[in-house]
């Protein structure tokens, strides 16, 4: 996969950094690799799986240490207060045998990575049921915000990203420049505020923060008060994420206008239109296939900031407050689930380039 | 210059130049060049990359915008935190909120030209009767939350100009006025109430004529001329408002502190109401048995002041900045006053003596001052006013605060600046961890290849596996508790830094797999350079830039996430300032909509140093790629 594909901040919904994008462009863009012939795809797959193996077993590993560092014992927290001493050590060793406690580290890592795949993820203490349950709502919450978010920033990315390239140099390539500059520069909480202050409280236009409320039906008013609630948070995370990818585009554009295919094409006399779209953007678009591959990927990836300065009841939103709280259980669970869908992201996103760049050599 | 060869064409007297100079000229523009020949290192005018890098970079406008921008506040956090310190303990609640503004002190000239009758000072604004019956107001607006119940303090209403005034006070965030009928004005911070007369007391007004104004801390209070005194406001933790019979119609004079009110007695003692037990309220014997007749009293918010008919000065109450020690003096006092710290006395010889805190230079008089002959003096909160015989004012204190202050009425300039000091170097340090992880395994990985590779690039997959925000907000949850705040402080730096690498070494390793089949590596090692030699001399040259322009846009990104941590409540604790846990405050509405400068400006200093150092990156990457003018 492409190097450098950095996270900004916020969660895991953060393109990569510009200054990386162009570096990894320049060493690695269309052209720049070496020509090799068609891989064996399956091999390969093959090949990028059984080294994935290690990966996986590290992450969990550390995320399990990670859990058991964490103060606060989990017996405890299950009881919840009004025991008697005799009763509460009575249910604790009860407890304790029931959650396995009284093992060793490595029998007490293999049934909790048990657990987790049969779909035990464990007891919320914050919202007091099972972490399956606690999570599901908020998941859903951040995947309605997620569609929104990204459908916005492709739509505003790839034209805005092309035209910067074609018209590279312009008023409007240099406007864009700078935008992206000065919003790449913006934590995602200032970007929040901002709107806030101004939207939701000086013009009074939207709501400052929350969820809709459900308790009047499903009828059209509620799904405005939605598009209402969503607005902004979206907007921030557009905005947020808008600056990396413009500029990842435009310099995937730029380094695909800069080809021999090109002058060929546009030696033929071909019409400008046809150069650009036909022959230019099919082949930048091997490199923004990995941003669209993180893009859906991240659909289910809340952010943790946006989301909190919202009190948008995401995904995001629930992790911080489970830190706060102390859930570690909760925290555990989504940070294996944050972690297995890296892990998938760059795979797929890994294949994906070699696939539809039959340039690059697979090995 | 002389043993240089020349073009044989310029050598002495040429016979072309006699037949045409003209056309000699052009013609060796066009193939000769009129002038000296050089040899082939000037021809080519090579210059050391570091300097091609430089001029590149000069002319890039955005990047030099980002240099001075850097350079600004790193001067405005390194060095303005030894021009102003800061103690971390140091709270002064009672300046809580305030807007930004630095004129408390300027009061308007004309009140000069009229004289002044009467100052009385809020936390944050000033009001003055003028001889000629004029009210002025100045200062800043103190922070409160107007709905519909307060107004706000600086704006004098329409009726007070026009009524004949002929007495005002300032409360801590209002302030009263009484005209010459007896008709009570207020104005300001009123959710207690404070601001306006109650129907009891509206009675009492047109009866009886009033000897004196009281504003306290949310409370205000009227003493009559027959001696009695009335109390509202906010009064139900400190009782103010119940004045015992026996004292009722002969208090002559009243100092307030926000929990207890002295009271001089027409008898020449002392009594004090409100809360009791404190040192405040432990009033001394001979102060109330008639031993001594006290003829004037003054209080700050912890000691009271008295003056007996001897005019010998007595104090009682809290030894807080040492206010109780009296420095000597000659001459007979005047007058007395208190600000909230500090005590103030004024000589017959025009002579004005402070002594007490001096947190905001309330004791720090200018030279003018003290040179001068002066007939008044007003202290109140922390500003001081001097009314020389000339009739002129002199003004010293606290001036205000540019940035405002947060909910501990800390200075939000002197926070930015410890705190800019703090996100700099967590960034710095973290990004230099990152750093050094990043060459390590990317060098490593790249130049050895193999199983080597294999491992070190598996362990970046999982440093890469990981989610950032996540991990690092449950590692320093962890952390919270386990250490202390200076080791948390490291561990933030330590977090960020270790789990920021992989980008990094995944692009040294790529550019070393790139580099490791260029000939020069070949030659290197054909020549017999050791291995160390040839990483360290021959390859790191040249990925240099790269890491150069990558950690300058990676320091951009962790003072970004430095700022998010703490934002959230992760990074920096309380109270160690840093730009994101500044910010915290405004995850409460009220913040975010009424004290826009404690979120505003602690952003857009954030903002302004991650711009600017990504202009410095952006403008480096663009400097130091040969090719990046043809794009």
């Amino acid at each position: 996969m492409l190097p450098g594909y950095q996270e900004k901040g916020d969660g895991l919904r953060c393109p990569l950094s510009f200054g990386m994008a162009q570096i990894i462009l320049d060493n690695y863009g269309p052209g720049k690799l070496p020509k090799k012939e068609a891989p064996v795809v399956l091999k390969y797959i093959i090949k990028r799986l059984i080294s994935l193996i290690p990966v996986i077993v590290l992450v969990t590993i550390l995320l399990f240490a990670l859990l058991k560092f964490m103060p606060g014992d989990p017996v405890r927290m299950m009881l919840g207060p009004g025991l008697k001493a005799e009763q509460y050590k009575a249910a604790e060793a009860v407890m304790r045998v029931k959650l396995g406690l009284d093992k060793s580290y490595p029998e007490q890592y293999f049934r909790w990575i048990g657990n987790t795949l049969s779909g035990e993820l464990g007891w919320s203490s914050l919202s007091n049921r099972p972490v399956k349950d606690a999570i599901s709502e908020p998941m859903r919450n951040t995947v309605i915000l997620n569609i929104f978010v990204i459908i916005l920033e492709l739509a505003i990315t790839l034209p805005v990203g092309i035209m910067c390239a074609v018209k590279r140099g312009s008023r409007f390539d240099n406007f864009w420049q700078v935008f992206s500059l000065v919003t790449y520069s913006m934590p995602s909480f200032f970007v929040a505020l901002t709107l806030i202050y101004v939207v939701a409280i000086n013009l009074q236009l939207l709501p400052p923060g929350g969820m809709p409320l459900t308790a009047y039906g499903k009828n059209f008013a509620y799904y405005v008060s939605w598009l209402r609630y969503m607005a902004l948070p979206v907007i921030t995370l557009t905005i947020i994420s808008l600056a990396g990818t413009i500029r990842y585009v435009r310099n995937a554009m730029i380094d695909a206008l800069s080809q021999d295919y090109i002058r060929t094409a546009r030696s033929k006399g071909l019409a400008e239109k046809v150069v650009i779209y036909s022959h230019a953007f099919r082949n930048a678009l091997i490199p923004i296939s990995t941003i669209i591959i993180f893009s859906v990927f991240s659909l289910f990836s809340g952010s943790a900031i946006t989301e909190t300065v919202f009190a948008w009841n995401g995904i995001g939103q629930v992790l911080v407050k489970a830190l706060l709280n102390r859930d570690f259980m909760l925290v555990s669970a989504m940070n294996l689930f944050f972690a297995s869908l890296s892990i998938t992201a760059n795979f797929v996103a890994d294949i994906t380039y070699g696939l539809v760049d039959p340039r690059i050599k697979l090995e | 210059m002389e043993n240089r060869p020349v073009l044989s064409s310029t050598r002495g007297e040429s016979s072309l130049r006699k037949l045409g100079k003209s056309f000699y000229g052009m013609f060796s523009r066009l193939f000769i060049r009129d002038r000296a020949l050089v040899s082939v290192l000037e021809e080519e005018a090579l210059q050391t990359p570091g300097k091609t890098i430089f001029k590149n970079f000069l002319r890039h406008k955005l990047g030099l915008a980002g240099v001075i921008g850097l350079i600004l506040i790193l001067g405005f956090s390194f060095v303005g935190s030894y021009v102003k310190p800061m103690d971390l303990s140091y709270v002064e609640t009672a300046l809580r909120n305030i807007a930004p503004g630095y004129n408390y002190l300027r009061f308007p000239s004309q009140l000069v030209k009229e004289g002044v009758q009467q100052i009385s000072s809020g936390i944050s604004f000033s009001v003055a009767l003028s001889n000629s019956g004029k009210v002025y107001v100045w200062g800043t607006q103190p922070a409160y939350i107007l709905e519909g119940v307060s107004t706000s303090a600086l704006t004098i209403p329409p009726e007070v100009q026009n009524a004949q005034i002929v007495q005002v006070v300032a409360g801590d965030r209002h302030i009263l006025a009484v005209d010459a009928q007896g008709k009570l004005y207020g104005w300001g911070f009123n959710n207690f109430k404070q601001a306006e007369a109650p129907n009891l007391l509206l009675g009492k007004l047109s009866s009886k004529k009033v000897a004196m104004l009281i504003g306290g801390e949310a409370y205000s209070a009227v003493l009559f001329e027959d001696g009695e005194l009335f109390v509202w406001g906010s009064t139900m933790s400190n009782r103010l408002d119940i004045v015992p019979e026996a004292y009722q119609g002969h208090i002559v004079k009243v100092a307030a502190s926000p929990h207890n009110m002295a009271l001089l007695l027409d008898d020449g003692t002392v009594a004090v109401t409100g809360i009791k037990g404190n040192a405040f309220s432990d009033v001394p014997r001979n102060m109330q048995d008639g031993t001594f007749n006290i003829v004037d009293i003054t209080a700050s918010y912890r000691a009271v002041l008295a003056l007996d008919d001897r005019g010998k000065l007595h104090i009682w109450g809290d030894n807080e900045y040492d206010i109780l020690k009296i420095p000597e003096f000659q001459g007979k006092v005047m007058a007395l006053d208190a600000g909230k710290n500090n005590l103030a006395v004024l000589t017959d010889a025009g002579e004005v003596l402070y002594w007490g805190a001096n947190h905001y230079n309330q004791l720090d008089l200018p030279q003018r001052v003290q040179k001068k002959k002066h007939v008044e003096i007003y202290s109140n909160m922390f500003q001081n006013y001097a009314v020389g015989a000339d009739g002129s004012i002199s003004a010293w204190g606290l001036k205000g605060f540019i940035f405002g202050t947060d909910e501990f009425g800390r200075d939000l300039l002197t926070r930015l600046i410890h705190g800019g000091r703090i996100s700099l170097a967590v960034g710095a340090i973290s990004v230099v961890i990152s750093v050094i992880i990043a060459l390590f395994f990317g060098m490593t990985a790249g130049f050895f290849g193999g199983q080597v590779d294999m491992i070190l690039m598996r362990i970046t997959d999982v440093v890469t596996a990981i989610p950032f925000l996540p991990i690092a907000i449950t590692l320093s949850a962890v952390v919270v508790g386990k250490v202390s705040e200076m080791y948390r402080l490291y561990m933030i730096m330590v977090i960020i830094g270790v789990l920021t690498w992989p980008s990094l070494a995944r692009l040294v390793r790529a550019q070393i797999l790139l580099e490791r089949e260029k000939d020069f590596v070949l030659a290197a090692r054909a020549l017999g350079v050791k291995q160390h030699n040839i990483i360290l001399r021959h390859i790191l040259p040249n990925i240099f830039n790269l890491v150069i322009v990558s950690v300058t846009l990676s320091y951009a990104s962790s003072l970004l996430i430095e700022a998010g941590l703490s934002f959230l409540g992760f990074g920096v604790a309380a109270p160690t300032p840093s730009w994101g846990n500044m910010l915290q405050g405004a995850q409460t509405a009220a913040v975010l909509e009424y004290y826009w400068w404690r979120w505003l400006i602690p952003g857009l200093f954030v903002v302004m140093a991650a711009l600017s150092v990504n202009l410095i990156g952006d403008a480096l990457r663009e400097a130091m790629d040969p090719k990046a003018n043809e794009k």
